[in-house]
């Protein structure tokens, strides 16, 4: 049976929308549905470019809809959590009156028998608007838009402030299976070892973790193991002045260290220095890893001390002199 | 493409290139492997079928997916996969492996390297791929409602079915033809009986109505690699090798709704480029994940009634993104070089509803 861990990557985008979909985002503050002529055509969503061209079009945006007529749909019998609805619904292109093209957008309806291709449908709109696409909460069947009410239903657009940005958050949570030399370097670690990987083609030692070598491409598996020193040299170094985006827990800059083990052939990216000053850093620097205890590693918060090793100290052995170790990557 | 123009016949050329060799792995449902092992055995494979080795190989060209694998720059850990030193030329494309072999053609076309390893891989087992996708849609449009390809491919089969280029029960005929071609293909994740009853099939609740269960493709890890070669590498090499004599590929407009669903103009227009007419086609391997898509690409593609469609069961039977298309060309080489037939066309498509198309059309030896 295979180990796996589950992670979950979450993607907060913020985007900017442009004079076309920044002006569309706003008219939909205001329940009103935007598209653009191009040619003889009106094209609804808005796009800043002829689509078949790629000429860029004047932006001269004209109001659609609100009604329109279903041109295809499809039944959504369990929604996902990316989905609008927590119920069933239906997803549909919608060409709107006045308009070429159509919307890809959803329509609320109590089940599929309710649905039809050429079926007239109008928006509902939200209460809270936001310059979004899901400011429509749902078309439903009829004529009529039904009004959300609230701040900017009916007024007029060019006195607010137009929208220019939307947010646009997904995350998705993946359970990737754990490869059997990862876990024996992982186990390593939390003994205090490093355990590293010798190809018996080339002789080259690399970090345990691997799954091949690059040079010869072959596995390297469990008998390939060999235990690497606790020592090594700095090899590179960068200083991160962090930027606060979101998940960033440092505040103040700080060092990576690229570490070069004694014996091995490749080096172990992105190390921890611990009470070295970041002036102090160079390469050429003795440095030796320091381990957490088991009961250290029960209890901590930290990642990465959870992991065994918490970082690495300055041996005080003189600075190796070798300017090819600049050279090392990975 | 001196060998896509009508006009010109078709004489051998140092600038022709061919399929000397292809790797295909084992097709899953949940596999342990990372993508660089299922590539590392795919690209050993495909070097062994072609009598190469990796230190053989001038050009290499990747076709995976950072969403799917569920980190950044994820290729590069798959390079080790290639055997990268000493340095070759590497490209990577975040799109099937299809593409990674087109690039890998036109890189050869340029004529100072003469052999090219073109790879796919995924492996979409780890998370939902219907959270997946809405990620690699219009961000502000389509993303945000979670538009999911399951979805939009039903949006399709709608009007297909509602404008009579295919039946509920047409498409069910698909489902059951490809999984019970599928039981000669050891690589096949999913097969059937050649006789299952299709009204049961009917009978049965839709997924996303219109479409059933035996409408959809499997969930599916997996990878293939596929080995190419100017004509005089080629040649010397190999005693069969399988002649790319076209290939092109050609997009659709960005958004769904700005476009005929009916039609698969770029499919179109892309087989016309690949000169897929001017002379008889066996087999077609087409890259149709959903049942409704096979009719609709045969009308666009040309493919009269004789062609034999999806003999490996296609991507209803096995569905790697990312290698799904290249797995296509494979099969189509397979054919000419493994089954007697003289002329055969790949195909491979990308984005929702069929919005972009590549065709590749392979044969034999002359």
């Amino acid at each position: 049976m295979t180990s796996t861990v589950t992670s979950t990557i979450t993607f907060p985008y913020q985007r900017s929308l442009g004079p076309v979909l920044g002006r569309f985002m706003t008219a939909l503050t205001h329940e009103r549905i935007l598209g653009i002529r191009c040619g003889p055509r009106v094209l609804c969503p808005p796009s800043e470019w002829d689509p078949v061209t790629g000429a860029a079009l004047d932006p001269d945006l004209v109001e659609v809809g609100p009604a329109g007529t279903v041109e295809t749909w499809c039944w959504v019998g369990h929604p996902s959590e990316q989905h609008p609805h927590d119920r069933p619904f239906a997803f549909a292109t919608i060409r709107l009156d006045g308009a070429d093209t159509a919307l890809v957008h959803t329509v609320d309806v109590p089940g599929p028998d309710a649905m039809a291709i050429g079926m007239r449908v109008a928006p509902r709109w939200r209460a809270e608007r936001r310059g979004h696409i899901t400011d429509i909460d749902a078309f439903v069947p009829g004529e009529t838009a039904i009004t959300g009410g609230g701040a900017g239903s009916g007024s007029d657009e060019d006195a607010d402030e137009p929208v220019t940005m939307m947010e646009y958050r997904a995350s998705i949570t993946y359970e990737t299976p754990i490869p059997a030399n990862v876990a024996r370097a992982e186990q390593a670690a939390r003994e205090g070892r490093f355990l590293g990987l010798r190809c018996p083609t080339c002789g080259r030692t690399y970090d345990g973790s691997r799954g091949f070598c690059p040079i010869d491409s072959i596995e390297l598996r469990a008998e390939h193991a060999v235990d690497l020193p606790q020592r090594g040299v700095v090899a590179n170094y960068t200083i991160i002045t962090p930027v606060q985006y979101p998940g960033q827990t440092e505040t103040e800059p700080f060092a990576r260290v690229h570490v070069l083990l004694d014996g091995a052939d490749v080096v172990l990216a992105y190390q921890d220095l611990i009470d070295v000053p970041n002036d102090d850093v160079r390469i050429g620097m003795r440095v030796a890893a320091v381990w957490a205890s088991a009961a250290e590693q029960g209890t901590t918060s930290d990642p990465r001390m959870a992991q065994g090793l918490v970082g690495w100290m300055p041996t005080g052995e003189p600075d190796v002199e070798d300017p090819d170790l600049v050279d090392r990557i990975f | 493409m001196p060998t896509t123009d009508p006009a010109t016949p078709a004489t051998p050329s140092d600038d022709d290139i061919a399929i000397i060799g292809w790797s295909v792995s084992p097709m899953e449902r949940r596999t342990a492997k990372t993508e660089a092992q299922m590539l590392l055995e795919v690209v050993s494979g495909a070097c062994d079928d072609a009598g190469i080795t990796r230190a053989d190989v001038d050009f290499t060209c990747a076709g995976s997916c950072d969403y799917v694998a569920g980190q950044a720059f994820s290729f590069v850990q798959n390079i080790d996969a290639v055997g990268a030193w000493p340095p070759k030329h590497d490209s990577h494309v975040e799109m099937d492996g299809a593409w990674a072999l087109y690039e890998a053609w036109v890189r050869l076309l340029l004529g100072d390297i003469d052999v090219a390893v073109a790879m796919g891989s995924g492996r979409s087992s780890t998370a939902d791929p219907a959270l997946i996708y809405p990620m690699e849609m219009d961000p502000y449009l389509l993303a945000p409602l979670g538009t999911d390809v399951l979805s939009l491919a039903a949006l399709q089969a709608q009007l297909l079915l509602a404008d009579g280029t295919v039946t509920e029960r047409q498409m069910a005929e698909i489902a059951v033809r490809s999984r019970s071609d599928a039981r000669t293909n050891t690589h096949a994740q999913v097969t059937g009986d050649a006789g299952a009853d299709i009204d049961a099939l009917l009978a049965t609740e839709p997924v996303r109505a219109p479409l059933r269960r035996h409408d959809l493709p499997p969930i599916t890890d997996g990878a293939a690699a596929v080995v190419i070669a100017r004509r005089e590498r080629a040649e010397q090499l190999c005693a069969n090798p399988v002649w790319i004599t076209g290939f092109a590929h050609c997009s659709e407009l960005h958004y769904p709704g700005a476009r005929d669903l009916r039609r698969a103009e770029s499919a179109r227009l892309a087989a016309e480029a690949a000169g897929v007419g001017n002379a008889p086609v066996e087999v077609a391997e087409l890259h149709t994940a959903f049942t409704h898509e096979e009719p609709l690409l045969v009308e666009a593609l040309g493919l009269g009634p004789e062609v034999v469609v999806n003999p490996s069961g296609g991507p209803l039977a096995a569905n790697p993104t990312m290698a799904t298309g290249l797995v296509r060309i494979a099969e189509a080489a397979g054919q000419v070089r493994d089954h007697g037939r003289q002329r055969a066309l790949g195909h491979a498509t990308s984005g929702p509803c069929l919005q972009q198309n590549l065709v590749c059309v392979v044969e034999g030896n002359r």
